[in-house]
């Protein structure tokens, strides 16, 4: 029952009970408190109804900007279209470059392997294989579009990440206990891949690294 | 003392091409018995059933890498004094240092060429 109506009938009974023509002056005092006190408590549950309507507000509101920004993110259309043909396009990339190079390996076996007897046969030969050679190489160009594609979905992607996050004030959670053992297992085995630009360390400093004495090694492991 | 141009490699990588790309360069060096694995563990057990005079080993490889190949090799009575070359694209200084801590002869940077290959090979083996 809603607190304006609960003051509502405890001050109907109040009133009835004072119009009963009452003589004690106690009794009377008390009637008087008690009409302060429903009065009172008609304010404060007043005040009460109002803010947790004003923060239910808040919250519905919180939530529909919530729904709203997570639209805005589409992540039906990154789960379902962005990601899966990203993962195509670059699984068709590792499978062109794949038969290329095996084409084009093939065919250096071959002239590697030819008989240079006859030099016009020869010749021959090694023309047309160096033509085909040729031809394996448009893969760069396919690959080349492909790439395009997947880092324009990555870049929508990201755009549409760093907005959710900018606007919902997003805070990064900890790794999971699964990442952060993975993190663990390619920190101890050196697992970092190539380096962008070209090797970190070209092989003439690895050569001088090996040519370091076992002491001065280990001294870098003391 | 003359290198045994006869004698058997093995080649590790995860990457076929990579692996037939070192066979390639391996022929023209001189070196035509070659075997190969696609990673550390599948290595090691083969190391257990065939003396290698030399192993070549990419370093990122699953489920076993080549750098846990060559601790085990060196931590493996049987098989410790094998020669052991790491080609890769780890290239980071704590890599090389990590892997001549660990045993390794010598350590050959990806992208590499036959030039570099033969020489690696040649301070490892001896000259050929």
């Amino acid at each position: 029952m809603p607190a304006a109506e609960i003051a509502a009938r405890v001050r109907e009974s109040l009133k009835s009970v004072k119009t009963a023509d009452l003589k004690d002056a106690q009794l009377i005092e008390v009637l008087r408190l008690a009409q302060q006190l429903t009065d009172t408590m008609q304010m404060f549950f007043g005040a009460i109804d109002q803010s947790i309507h004003d923060e239910f507000n808040a919250i519905a509101a919180y939530i529909a900007r919530t729904r709203e920004e997570i639209a805005q993110l589409r992540p039906n259309d990154i789960r379902q279209e962005r990601i899966p043909v990203a993962g195509a396009e670059l699984e068709a990339v590792v499978g062109e470059t794949a038969r290329a190079t095996d084409v084009i390996m093939s065919e250096a076996e071959a002239v590697m392997a030819l008989q240079a007897d006859d030099a016009g046969a020869y010749k021959a030969q090694v023309d047309a294989a160096m033509t085909r050679i040729i031809e394996a190489c448009a893969f760069q160009d396919l690959a080349g579009q492909r790439v395009s594609k997947v880092v324009t979905s990555l870049r929508h992607i990201e755009q549409r990440v760093a907005r959710f996050a900018a606007t919902m004030g997003v805070q990064d959670a900890d790794a999971s206990a699964d990442e952060r053992a993975e993190t663990e297992r390619r920190r101890s085995l050196h697992l970092h891949g190539p380096a962008l630009g070209g090797p970190e360390t070209g092989q003439g400093d690895v050569d001088a690294l090996m040519a370091l004495d076992q002491s001065a090694i280990d001294a870098l492991f003391d | 003392m003359a290198v045994e141009m006869n004698m058997p490699i093995l080649v590790v990588d995860d990457y076929k091409t990579m692996v037939r790309i070192i066979r390639n360069l391996l022929k023209q060096i001189g070196f035509e018995n070659v075997d190969e694995a696609s990673d550390g563990g599948e290595a090691f057990e083969m190391m257990k059933k065939r003396k290698y005079g030399l192993v070549i080993s990419d370093w990122n490889m699953e489920p076993v890498t080549g750098y846990e190949l060559l601790q085990n090799v060196r931590a493996d009575d049987t098989v410790k004094s094998t020669p052991f070359i790491m080609i890769t694209a780890e290239s980071k200084t704590e890599n090389v240092i990590a892997a001549k801590k660990a045993g390794v002869n010598n350590y050959i940077v990806k992208p590499f060429n036959a030039g570099t290959l033969k020489a690696k090979m040649a301070a490892v083996l001896g000259d050929f």
